[in-house]
Protein backbone atom coordinates (compact mmCIF):
# COMPACT_ATOMS: atom_id res chain seq x y z
CA UNK A 1 0.00 0.00 0.00
CA UNK A 2 2.86 2.34 0.91
CA UNK A 3 4.50 1.53 -2.41
CA UNK A 4 1.29 2.39 -4.26
CA UNK A 5 1.05 5.70 -2.41
CA UNK A 6 4.68 6.46 -3.24
CA UNK A 7 4.01 5.60 -6.89
CA UNK A 8 0.98 7.87 -6.85
CA UNK A 9 3.15 10.63 -5.36
CA UNK A 10 5.75 10.09 -8.11
CA UNK A 11 3.12 10.33 -10.87
CA UNK A 12 1.23 13.30 -9.44
CA UNK A 13 4.47 15.13 -8.68
CA UNK A 14 5.79 14.42 -12.19
CA UNK A 15 2.53 15.65 -13.74
CA UNK A 16 2.62 18.88 -11.69
CA UNK A 17 6.26 19.49 -12.50
CA UNK A 18 5.76 18.82 -16.18
CA UNK A 19 3.25 21.68 -16.36
CA UNK A 20 5.19 23.86 -13.91
CA UNK A 21 8.31 23.65 -16.11
CA UNK A 22 6.32 23.69 -19.34
CA UNK A 23 8.72 25.86 -21.35
CA UNK A 24 11.73 23.65 -20.58
CA UNK A 25 9.72 20.50 -21.19
CA UNK A 26 8.28 21.71 -24.50
CA UNK A 27 11.82 22.48 -25.65
CA UNK A 28 12.87 18.97 -24.62
CA UNK A 29 9.85 17.39 -26.36
CA UNK A 30 10.63 19.25 -29.60
CA UNK A 31 14.34 18.38 -29.46
CA UNK A 32 13.70 14.70 -28.74
CA UNK A 33 10.92 14.57 -31.34
CA UNK A 34 13.35 15.93 -33.97
CA UNK A 35 15.90 13.30 -33.05
CA UNK A 36 13.26 10.56 -33.08
CA UNK A 37 12.08 11.79 -36.49
CA UNK A 38 15.63 11.34 -37.73
CA UNK A 39 15.82 7.92 -36.08
CA UNK A 40 12.38 6.97 -37.48
CA UNK A 41 13.36 8.21 -40.94
CA UNK A 42 16.49 6.09 -40.83
CA UNK A 43 14.39 3.11 -39.72
CA UNK A 44 11.91 3.69 -42.56
CA UNK A 45 14.66 4.12 -45.13
CA UNK A 46 16.40 1.04 -43.76
CA UNK A 47 13.18 -0.91 -44.04
CA UNK A 48 12.53 0.32 -47.58
CA UNK A 49 16.05 -0.56 -48.66
CA UNK A 50 15.65 -3.85 -46.86
CA UNK A 51 12.50 -4.52 -48.87
CA UNK A 52 14.31 -3.79 -52.14
CA UNK A 53 17.32 -5.86 -51.10
CA UNK A 54 15.12 -8.73 -49.95
CA UNK A 55 13.40 -8.86 -53.31
CA UNK A 56 16.73 -8.95 -55.13
CA UNK A 57 18.18 -11.33 -52.57
CA UNK A 58 15.26 -13.69 -53.11
CA UNK A 59 15.75 -13.50 -56.84
CA UNK A 60 19.47 -14.22 -56.77
CA UNK A 61 19.31 -16.82 -54.02
CA UNK A 62 17.62 -19.14 -56.53
CA UNK A 63 20.23 -20.46 -58.94
CA UNK A 64 18.95 -21.77 -62.23
CA UNK A 65 21.07 -24.57 -63.74
CA UNK A 66 20.47 -25.28 -67.45
CA UNK A 67 20.51 -28.95 -68.44
CA UNK A 68 22.00 -30.09 -71.76
CA UNK A 69 19.32 -31.57 -74.00
CA UNK A 70 20.75 -35.09 -74.23
CA UNK A 71 21.38 -35.58 -70.54
CA UNK A 72 19.74 -38.82 -69.27
CA UNK A 73 16.99 -38.33 -66.71
CA UNK A 74 18.75 -40.66 -64.25
CA UNK A 75 21.78 -38.35 -64.26
CA UNK A 76 19.50 -35.37 -63.58
CA UNK A 77 17.84 -37.20 -60.66
CA UNK A 78 21.25 -38.20 -59.27
CA UNK A 79 22.48 -34.62 -59.36
CA UNK A 80 19.17 -33.44 -57.88
CA UNK A 81 19.65 -35.92 -55.00
CA UNK A 82 23.23 -34.77 -54.51
CA UNK A 83 22.04 -31.15 -54.20
CA UNK A 84 19.20 -32.01 -51.81
CA UNK A 85 21.67 -33.73 -49.48
CA UNK A 86 23.59 -30.47 -48.96
CA UNK A 87 22.95 -28.35 -45.87
CA UNK A 88 23.35 -25.06 -47.75
CA UNK A 89 20.50 -25.96 -50.10
CA UNK A 90 16.94 -25.14 -49.05
CA UNK A 91 15.04 -26.64 -51.99
CA UNK A 92 15.58 -28.14 -55.43
CA UNK A 93 13.07 -28.11 -58.26
CA UNK A 94 13.33 -29.78 -61.63
CA UNK A 95 11.71 -27.79 -64.45
CA UNK A 96 11.07 -29.74 -67.65
CA UNK A 97 11.63 -28.25 -71.12
CA UNK A 98 7.85 -27.91 -71.61
CA UNK A 99 7.35 -26.13 -68.30
CA UNK A 100 10.24 -23.81 -69.06
CA UNK A 101 8.85 -23.00 -72.50
CA UNK A 102 5.43 -22.32 -71.00
CA UNK A 103 7.00 -20.00 -68.49
CA UNK A 104 9.04 -18.30 -71.22
CA UNK A 105 5.94 -17.86 -73.38
CA UNK A 106 3.91 -16.39 -70.52
CA UNK A 107 6.13 -13.29 -70.51
CA UNK A 108 4.53 -10.76 -72.91
CA UNK A 109 7.97 -9.49 -73.89
CA UNK A 110 8.75 -12.91 -75.47
CA UNK A 111 5.57 -13.15 -77.59
CA UNK A 112 7.19 -12.13 -80.84
CA UNK A 113 10.09 -14.51 -80.34
CA UNK A 114 7.78 -17.42 -79.56
CA UNK A 115 5.89 -16.88 -82.81
CA UNK A 116 9.13 -17.04 -84.80
CA UNK A 117 10.69 -20.19 -83.34
CA UNK A 118 9.91 -23.82 -84.10
CA UNK A 119 10.17 -26.69 -81.59
CA UNK A 120 11.42 -26.09 -78.08
CA UNK A 121 14.83 -24.41 -77.94
CA UNK A 122 14.79 -23.67 -74.18
CA UNK A 123 16.66 -26.12 -71.93
CA UNK A 124 15.23 -27.99 -68.93
CA UNK A 125 16.42 -26.56 -65.65
CA UNK A 126 17.16 -27.31 -62.04
CA UNK A 127 16.24 -24.44 -59.74
CA UNK A 128 18.23 -24.51 -56.52
CA UNK A 129 17.24 -22.29 -53.63
CA UNK A 130 20.12 -21.67 -51.18
CA UNK A 131 20.11 -20.73 -47.51
CA UNK A 132 22.55 -17.80 -47.74
CA UNK A 133 23.60 -15.59 -50.61
CA UNK A 134 27.24 -16.51 -50.25
CA UNK A 135 26.30 -20.18 -50.81
CA UNK A 136 25.28 -19.45 -54.40
CA UNK A 137 28.88 -19.33 -55.55
CA UNK A 138 29.60 -22.85 -54.30
CA UNK A 139 26.50 -24.33 -55.93
CA UNK A 140 27.39 -22.56 -59.17
CA UNK A 141 30.89 -24.09 -59.10
CA UNK A 142 29.39 -27.53 -58.40
CA UNK A 143 26.91 -27.18 -61.26
CA UNK A 144 29.60 -26.14 -63.73
CA UNK A 145 31.49 -29.36 -62.95
CA UNK A 146 28.44 -31.54 -63.54
CA UNK A 147 28.52 -33.42 -66.81
CA UNK A 148 24.84 -32.80 -67.59
CA UNK A 149 25.06 -29.01 -67.54
CA UNK A 150 24.39 -27.02 -70.70
CA UNK A 151 27.87 -25.75 -71.59
CA UNK A 152 26.64 -22.74 -73.62
CA UNK A 153 24.76 -21.14 -70.75
CA UNK A 154 25.40 -23.25 -67.58
CA UNK A 155 23.76 -21.08 -64.87
CA UNK A 156 22.27 -17.65 -64.30
CA UNK A 157 24.81 -16.85 -61.53
CA UNK A 158 25.56 -13.10 -61.19
CA UNK A 159 28.66 -13.08 -59.04
CA UNK A 160 29.39 -9.33 -59.01
CA UNK A 161 25.82 -8.42 -58.29
CA UNK A 162 25.72 -10.71 -55.26
CA UNK A 163 29.07 -9.48 -53.98
CA UNK A 164 27.95 -5.87 -54.33
CA UNK A 165 24.65 -6.59 -52.68
CA UNK A 166 26.32 -8.27 -49.72
CA UNK A 167 28.72 -5.36 -49.39
CA UNK A 168 25.90 -2.81 -49.58
CA UNK A 169 23.89 -4.72 -47.01
CA UNK A 170 26.84 -4.78 -44.59
CA UNK A 171 27.56 -1.06 -45.00
CA UNK A 172 23.91 -0.18 -44.58
CA UNK A 173 23.74 -2.16 -41.35
CA UNK A 174 26.93 -0.53 -40.01
CA UNK A 175 25.78 2.96 -41.09
CA UNK A 176 22.33 2.45 -39.58
CA UNK A 177 23.75 1.26 -36.28
CA UNK A 178 26.24 4.16 -36.20
CA UNK A 179 23.52 6.70 -36.88
CA UNK A 180 21.27 5.14 -34.25
CA UNK A 181 24.09 5.30 -31.69
CA UNK A 182 24.73 9.00 -32.40
CA UNK A 183 21.01 9.81 -32.20
CA UNK A 184 20.62 7.85 -28.96
CA UNK A 185 23.54 9.68 -27.39
CA UNK A 186 22.17 13.07 -28.49
CA UNK A 187 18.73 12.29 -27.04
CA UNK A 188 20.17 11.15 -23.73
CA UNK A 189 22.22 14.36 -23.46
CA UNK A 190 19.15 16.51 -24.24
CA UNK A 191 16.88 14.75 -21.74
CA UNK A 192 19.66 14.73 -19.17
CA UNK A 193 20.17 18.49 -19.45
CA UNK A 194 16.45 19.21 -19.40
CA UNK A 195 15.93 17.15 -16.29
CA UNK A 196 19.04 18.64 -14.73
CA UNK A 197 17.57 22.13 -15.26
CA UNK A 198 14.32 21.01 -13.61
CA UNK A 199 16.27 19.40 -10.78
CA UNK A 200 18.32 22.55 -10.27
CA UNK A 201 15.13 24.57 -9.82
CA UNK A 202 13.99 22.07 -7.21
CA UNK A 203 17.28 21.43 -5.44
CA UNK A 204 16.01 22.81 -2.11
CA UNK A 205 13.02 20.49 -2.23
CA UNK A 206 15.30 17.56 -3.02
CA UNK A 207 17.65 18.52 -0.20
CA UNK A 208 14.72 18.61 2.19
CA UNK A 209 13.35 15.31 0.93
CA UNK A 210 16.69 13.71 1.72
CA UNK A 211 16.91 15.33 5.15
CA UNK A 212 13.45 14.15 6.21
CA UNK A 213 14.27 10.56 5.28
CA UNK A 214 13.24 10.08 1.65
CA UNK A 215 15.03 7.27 -0.12
CA UNK A 216 17.02 7.92 -3.31
CA UNK A 217 14.38 6.21 -5.39
CA UNK A 218 11.60 8.24 -3.80
CA UNK A 219 13.40 11.43 -4.84
CA UNK A 220 14.31 10.05 -8.25
CA UNK A 221 10.83 8.63 -9.01
CA UNK A 222 9.04 11.84 -10.09
CA UNK A 223 11.96 12.85 -12.32
CA UNK A 224 12.05 9.43 -13.97
CA UNK A 225 8.29 9.58 -14.63
CA UNK A 226 8.71 13.11 -16.00
CA UNK A 227 11.48 11.90 -18.31
CA UNK A 228 9.37 8.99 -19.56
CA UNK A 229 6.43 11.37 -20.14
CA UNK A 230 8.66 13.73 -22.13
CA UNK A 231 10.05 10.82 -24.17
CA UNK A 232 6.63 9.30 -24.92
CA UNK A 233 5.09 12.65 -25.94
CA UNK A 234 8.07 13.33 -28.22
CA UNK A 235 7.84 9.81 -29.68
CA UNK A 236 4.09 10.22 -30.35
CA UNK A 237 4.74 13.51 -32.12
CA UNK A 238 7.53 12.00 -34.21
CA UNK A 239 5.43 8.92 -35.00
CA UNK A 240 2.45 11.02 -36.13
CA UNK A 241 4.61 13.05 -38.50
CA UNK A 242 6.41 10.00 -39.89
CA UNK A 243 3.18 8.09 -40.49
CA UNK A 244 1.68 11.09 -42.23
CA UNK A 245 4.69 11.21 -44.56
CA UNK A 246 5.27 7.46 -45.11
CA UNK A 247 2.60 6.62 -47.72
CA UNK A 248 3.05 9.81 -49.81
CA UNK A 249 6.81 9.15 -49.78
CA UNK A 250 6.35 5.57 -51.05
CA UNK A 251 3.85 6.69 -53.73
CA UNK A 252 6.18 9.42 -54.92
CA UNK A 253 9.16 7.05 -54.90
CA UNK A 254 7.32 4.43 -56.94
CA UNK A 255 6.19 7.04 -59.42
CA UNK A 256 9.73 8.28 -59.94
CA UNK A 257 11.68 4.99 -59.64
CA UNK A 258 9.13 2.40 -60.78
CA UNK A 259 11.76 -0.30 -61.41
CA UNK A 260 12.61 -0.53 -57.68
CA UNK A 261 10.34 -2.97 -55.82
CA UNK A 262 9.32 -0.62 -52.97
CA UNK A 263 5.86 -0.78 -51.39
CA UNK A 264 3.92 0.60 -48.41
CA UNK A 265 4.15 -1.94 -45.59
CA UNK A 266 1.36 -1.59 -42.99
CA UNK A 267 3.02 -4.23 -40.75
CA UNK A 268 6.08 -2.03 -40.44
CA UNK A 269 3.92 0.80 -39.04
CA UNK A 270 3.36 -1.31 -35.88
CA UNK A 271 7.07 -2.05 -35.63
CA UNK A 272 7.90 1.63 -36.06
CA UNK A 273 5.30 2.70 -33.47
CA UNK A 274 6.60 0.16 -30.99
CA UNK A 275 10.26 1.10 -31.60
CA UNK A 276 9.69 4.84 -31.31
CA UNK A 277 7.43 4.71 -28.22
CA UNK A 278 9.61 2.22 -26.36
CA UNK A 279 12.74 4.08 -27.52
CA UNK A 280 11.31 7.46 -26.46
CA UNK A 281 10.32 6.16 -23.03
CA UNK A 282 13.68 4.47 -22.54
CA UNK A 283 15.58 7.59 -23.62
CA UNK A 284 13.52 9.73 -21.26
CA UNK A 285 14.10 7.35 -18.36
CA UNK A 286 17.81 7.04 -19.06
CA UNK A 287 18.28 10.81 -19.48
CA UNK A 288 16.46 11.44 -16.19
CA UNK A 289 18.41 8.78 -14.37
CA UNK A 290 21.73 10.26 -15.45
CA UNK A 291 20.59 13.89 -15.01
CA UNK A 292 19.29 13.45 -11.49
CA UNK A 293 21.97 11.08 -10.18
CA UNK A 294 24.28 13.71 -8.74
CA UNK A 295 21.50 15.54 -6.91
CA UNK A 296 19.75 12.59 -5.32
CA UNK A 297 22.82 10.88 -3.96
CA UNK A 298 22.49 10.65 -0.19
CA UNK B 1 8.71 28.26 32.81
CA UNK B 2 11.83 26.14 33.38
CA UNK B 3 11.52 22.40 33.04
CA UNK B 4 14.21 20.55 35.02
CA UNK B 5 16.52 18.54 32.79
CA UNK B 6 15.89 14.83 32.67
CA UNK B 7 18.88 12.53 32.35
CA UNK B 8 18.61 8.83 31.80
CA UNK B 9 21.48 6.43 31.44
CA UNK B 10 20.80 5.53 27.82
CA UNK B 11 23.07 7.53 25.54
CA UNK B 12 21.37 8.71 22.36
CA UNK B 13 24.53 10.30 20.99
CA UNK B 14 28.09 9.16 21.62
CA UNK B 15 31.15 10.82 20.08
CA UNK B 16 34.33 8.82 20.71
CA UNK B 17 37.49 10.65 19.67
CA UNK B 18 35.85 12.04 16.58
CA UNK B 19 37.82 14.09 14.09
CA UNK B 20 36.53 15.88 11.04
CA UNK B 21 39.13 17.05 8.54
CA UNK B 22 38.02 18.71 5.31
CA UNK B 23 39.77 18.00 1.99
CA UNK B 24 41.68 21.32 2.25
CA UNK B 25 43.31 20.01 5.43
CA UNK B 26 41.30 22.07 7.94
CA UNK B 27 40.47 20.22 11.15
CA UNK B 28 36.87 21.32 11.82
CA UNK B 29 36.53 18.96 14.80
CA UNK B 30 39.39 17.60 16.87
CA UNK B 31 39.13 14.63 19.15
CA UNK B 32 35.52 15.18 20.20
CA UNK B 33 34.31 12.99 23.06
CA UNK B 34 30.73 13.61 24.07
CA UNK B 35 27.74 11.66 25.34
CA UNK B 36 24.16 12.87 25.22
CA UNK B 37 21.59 10.87 27.13
CA UNK B 38 17.96 10.32 26.29
CA UNK B 39 15.83 13.31 27.25
CA UNK B 40 18.83 15.67 27.49
CA UNK B 41 18.54 19.29 26.40
CA UNK B 42 21.95 20.36 25.23
CA UNK B 43 23.13 23.75 24.03
CA UNK B 44 26.11 23.73 21.72
CA UNK B 45 27.80 27.10 21.96
CA UNK B 46 30.85 28.71 20.44
CA UNK B 47 32.00 31.45 18.12
CA UNK B 48 31.41 31.33 14.38
CA UNK B 49 33.70 28.79 12.77
CA UNK B 50 34.26 27.00 16.10
CA UNK B 51 32.87 23.75 14.71
CA UNK B 52 29.22 23.73 15.86
CA UNK B 53 27.77 23.34 12.40
CA UNK B 54 30.30 20.64 11.50
CA UNK B 55 29.21 18.74 14.60
CA UNK B 56 25.55 19.14 13.60
CA UNK B 57 26.31 17.94 10.07
CA UNK B 58 27.96 14.84 11.48
CA UNK B 59 24.96 14.23 13.74
CA UNK B 60 22.54 14.15 10.82
CA UNK B 61 25.06 12.27 8.71
CA UNK B 62 25.34 14.98 6.08
CA UNK B 63 29.03 14.32 6.50
CA UNK B 64 31.08 11.44 7.85
CA UNK B 65 33.69 11.66 10.61
CA UNK B 66 37.26 11.40 9.34
CA UNK B 67 38.34 9.47 12.43
CA UNK B 68 36.72 8.10 15.57
CA UNK B 69 33.34 6.57 16.32
CA UNK B 70 30.02 8.38 16.28
CA UNK B 71 26.97 6.50 17.52
CA UNK B 72 23.43 7.91 17.25
CA UNK B 73 20.49 5.77 18.37
CA UNK B 74 22.94 2.89 18.62
CA UNK B 75 24.00 3.19 14.96
CA UNK B 76 27.59 3.87 14.02
CA UNK B 77 27.35 6.67 11.47
CA UNK B 78 30.72 6.34 9.76
CA UNK B 79 29.91 2.86 8.55
CA UNK B 80 26.17 3.46 8.05
CA UNK B 81 25.25 2.25 4.58
CA UNK B 82 23.60 4.67 2.15
CA UNK B 83 20.50 2.54 1.90
CA UNK B 84 20.00 2.74 5.69
CA UNK B 85 20.43 6.51 5.81
CA UNK B 86 16.76 7.40 5.14
CA UNK B 87 15.65 5.18 8.04
CA UNK B 88 18.20 6.86 10.30
CA UNK B 89 17.10 10.37 9.29
CA UNK B 90 13.47 9.53 10.04
CA UNK B 91 14.46 9.23 13.69
CA UNK B 92 15.93 12.74 13.78
CA UNK B 93 13.99 16.03 13.63
CA UNK B 94 15.93 18.85 11.97
CA UNK B 95 15.45 22.59 12.33
CA UNK B 96 17.58 25.19 10.57
CA UNK B 97 18.26 28.88 10.98
CA UNK B 98 16.82 29.68 7.53
CA UNK B 99 13.68 27.52 8.10
CA UNK B 100 14.06 25.74 4.72
CA UNK B 101 10.36 25.91 3.87
CA UNK B 102 9.18 25.34 0.32
CA UNK B 103 7.63 28.63 -0.84
CA UNK B 104 5.26 27.01 -3.36
CA UNK B 105 3.63 24.88 -0.68
CA UNK B 106 1.13 25.84 1.99
CA UNK B 107 1.84 25.35 5.69
CA UNK B 108 -0.06 22.06 5.61
CA UNK B 109 1.81 20.85 2.51
CA UNK B 110 5.18 21.82 3.97
CA UNK B 111 4.54 19.74 7.08
CA UNK B 112 2.79 16.90 5.23
CA UNK B 113 5.73 16.65 2.84
CA UNK B 114 7.83 14.87 5.49
CA UNK B 115 5.15 12.18 5.82
CA UNK B 116 4.51 11.86 2.10
CA UNK B 117 8.12 10.82 1.63
CA UNK B 118 7.40 7.96 4.03
CA UNK B 119 4.34 6.89 2.03
CA UNK B 120 1.84 7.54 4.82
CA UNK B 121 -1.90 7.51 4.08
CA UNK B 122 -3.93 10.72 3.74
CA UNK B 123 -5.74 10.05 7.00
CA UNK B 124 -2.51 9.56 8.93
CA UNK B 125 -1.00 12.66 7.30
CA UNK B 126 -4.06 14.82 8.08
CA UNK B 127 -4.11 13.67 11.70
CA UNK B 128 -0.40 14.04 12.38
CA UNK B 129 -0.04 17.36 10.56
CA UNK B 130 -2.97 18.73 12.59
CA UNK B 131 -1.40 17.57 15.85
CA UNK B 132 2.04 18.96 14.96
CA UNK B 133 0.62 22.35 13.98
CA UNK B 134 -1.34 22.45 17.20
CA UNK B 135 1.83 21.73 19.21
CA UNK B 136 3.59 24.70 17.62
CA UNK B 137 0.52 26.93 17.95
CA UNK B 138 -0.31 27.24 14.26
CA UNK B 139 -3.69 25.49 14.13
CA UNK B 140 -5.85 27.36 11.64
CA UNK B 141 -2.94 28.56 9.47
CA UNK B 142 -2.80 25.40 7.34
CA UNK B 143 -3.66 27.15 4.08
CA UNK B 144 -1.24 30.02 4.45
CA UNK B 145 1.93 30.19 2.38
CA UNK B 146 5.33 30.81 4.01
CA UNK B 147 5.47 34.31 2.49
CA UNK B 148 2.32 35.19 4.45
CA UNK B 149 3.92 34.25 7.78
CA UNK B 150 6.28 36.08 10.14
CA UNK B 151 9.78 34.72 10.80
CA UNK B 152 8.69 33.16 14.08
CA UNK B 153 5.70 31.51 12.43
CA UNK B 154 7.88 30.16 9.65
CA UNK B 155 10.21 28.63 12.23
CA UNK B 156 7.18 27.07 13.94
CA UNK B 157 6.21 25.45 10.64
CA UNK B 158 9.75 24.11 10.33
CA UNK B 159 9.52 22.70 13.87
CA UNK B 160 6.14 21.12 13.06
CA UNK B 161 7.70 19.49 9.99
CA UNK B 162 10.55 18.13 12.11
CA UNK B 163 8.09 16.96 14.74
CA UNK B 164 5.50 15.34 12.52
CA UNK B 165 7.18 11.96 12.19
CA UNK B 166 7.71 11.79 15.95
CA UNK B 167 11.50 11.68 16.14
CA UNK B 168 13.30 10.80 19.38
CA UNK B 169 16.09 13.29 18.69
CA UNK B 170 15.79 16.94 17.71
CA UNK B 171 18.77 18.72 16.18
CA UNK B 172 18.50 22.48 15.69
CA UNK B 173 21.19 24.61 14.05
CA UNK B 174 20.79 28.25 15.18
CA UNK B 175 16.98 28.04 15.18
CA UNK B 176 16.64 31.53 16.70
CA UNK B 177 19.38 33.16 14.65
CA UNK B 178 16.97 35.06 12.40
CA UNK B 179 14.42 35.97 15.10
CA UNK B 180 13.92 38.88 17.51
CA UNK B 181 14.41 38.08 21.23
CA UNK B 182 10.70 37.74 22.06
CA UNK B 183 10.04 35.40 19.13
CA UNK B 184 13.22 33.48 19.87
CA UNK B 185 12.00 32.87 23.40
CA UNK B 186 8.64 31.60 22.07
CA UNK B 187 10.53 29.14 19.85
CA UNK B 188 12.60 27.97 22.81
CA UNK B 189 9.37 27.36 24.76
CA UNK B 190 8.28 24.98 21.99
CA UNK B 191 11.59 23.13 22.19
CA UNK B 192 11.20 22.82 25.95
CA UNK B 193 7.71 21.45 25.46
CA UNK B 194 9.06 18.85 23.03
CA UNK B 195 11.91 18.01 25.42
CA UNK B 196 9.44 17.58 28.29
CA UNK B 197 7.91 14.72 26.30
CA UNK B 198 11.26 12.90 26.54
CA UNK B 199 12.70 13.94 23.19
CA UNK B 200 16.45 14.67 23.23
CA UNK B 201 17.25 18.16 21.96
CA UNK B 202 20.63 19.33 20.67
CA UNK B 203 20.68 23.01 19.78
CA UNK B 204 23.60 24.93 18.32
CA UNK B 205 23.16 28.58 19.22
CA UNK B 206 24.75 31.99 19.62
CA UNK B 207 21.94 33.27 21.82
CA UNK B 208 23.63 34.04 25.15
CA UNK B 209 20.42 35.32 26.78
CA UNK B 210 18.50 32.12 26.15
CA UNK B 211 21.32 29.83 27.25
CA UNK B 212 21.87 31.77 30.47
CA UNK B 213 18.15 31.84 31.22
CA UNK B 214 17.56 28.14 30.58
CA UNK B 215 20.42 26.77 32.69
CA UNK B 216 20.61 23.50 30.79
CA UNK B 217 23.60 21.46 29.75
CA UNK B 218 26.06 23.58 27.79
CA UNK B 219 28.85 22.22 25.62
CA UNK B 220 31.22 24.91 24.44
CA UNK B 221 33.38 24.39 21.35
CA UNK B 222 36.39 26.38 20.29
CA UNK B 223 38.52 25.69 17.24
CA UNK B 224 37.06 22.23 16.84
CA UNK B 225 37.54 21.12 20.44
CA UNK B 226 35.18 20.83 23.39
CA UNK B 227 36.46 23.29 25.97
CA UNK B 228 33.61 23.03 28.47
CA UNK B 229 30.76 20.62 29.27
CA UNK B 230 28.59 22.04 32.04
CA UNK B 231 25.33 20.29 33.07
CA UNK B 232 23.70 23.53 34.26
CA UNK B 233 25.81 25.92 32.32
CA UNK B 234 25.83 29.45 31.14
CA UNK B 235 26.94 30.89 27.83
CA UNK B 236 30.58 31.86 27.98
CA UNK B 237 32.48 32.69 24.89
CA UNK B 238 35.74 30.76 24.64
CA UNK B 239 38.60 32.83 26.05
CA UNK B 240 40.82 34.49 23.47
CA UNK B 241 43.52 32.32 21.95
CA UNK B 242 46.27 34.30 23.71
CA UNK B 243 44.74 33.51 27.12
CA UNK B 244 44.46 29.82 26.20
CA UNK B 245 48.14 29.77 25.27
CA UNK B 246 49.05 31.29 28.65
CA UNK B 247 46.98 28.62 30.43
Amino acid sequence: MKLLRQLFFAFSSAWQNFWRNLAVNVAAVVSIALILILAGTSLLLGHALGQVLDTYRHRVSVLSISIADKTPLTSVYDFEGQLRARQDVVSVRFVTKDEELKSFASDPRNQQLIEQIEGNPVPAKIEVSVAHLDDVKRIDALARHWRGVDRTDPTDYQGDFITNMLRLSTWLTIGGLGMLAVLTLASVVIVMNTIRTAVYHRREEIELMKLVGATEWFVRGPFMVEGVMTGVIAASLALGLLLAAYRPFVDRFRAELFFLPLSYDPRFVHVLAQDLLVGGAALGALGSYVGVRRFVKL
Amino acid sequence: MVIPPRYSNRPVIRFQHVWKTYPNGTDALRNICLEVSEGDFLFLVGASGAGKSSLVRLLIREEKPTRGRLMVHGQELRSLRRRHLPHFRRKVGLVFQDFKLLPRMTVHENVAFALQTLGESRQVIAHQVGAALETVGLAGRERSYPSELSGGEQQRVAIARALVHEPRLFVADEPTGNLDPATAWEIIQIFMHINAAGVTVVMATHNREIVDRMRRRVVAIDRGQIIRDDPYGKYHEAPPAAVLRLQ
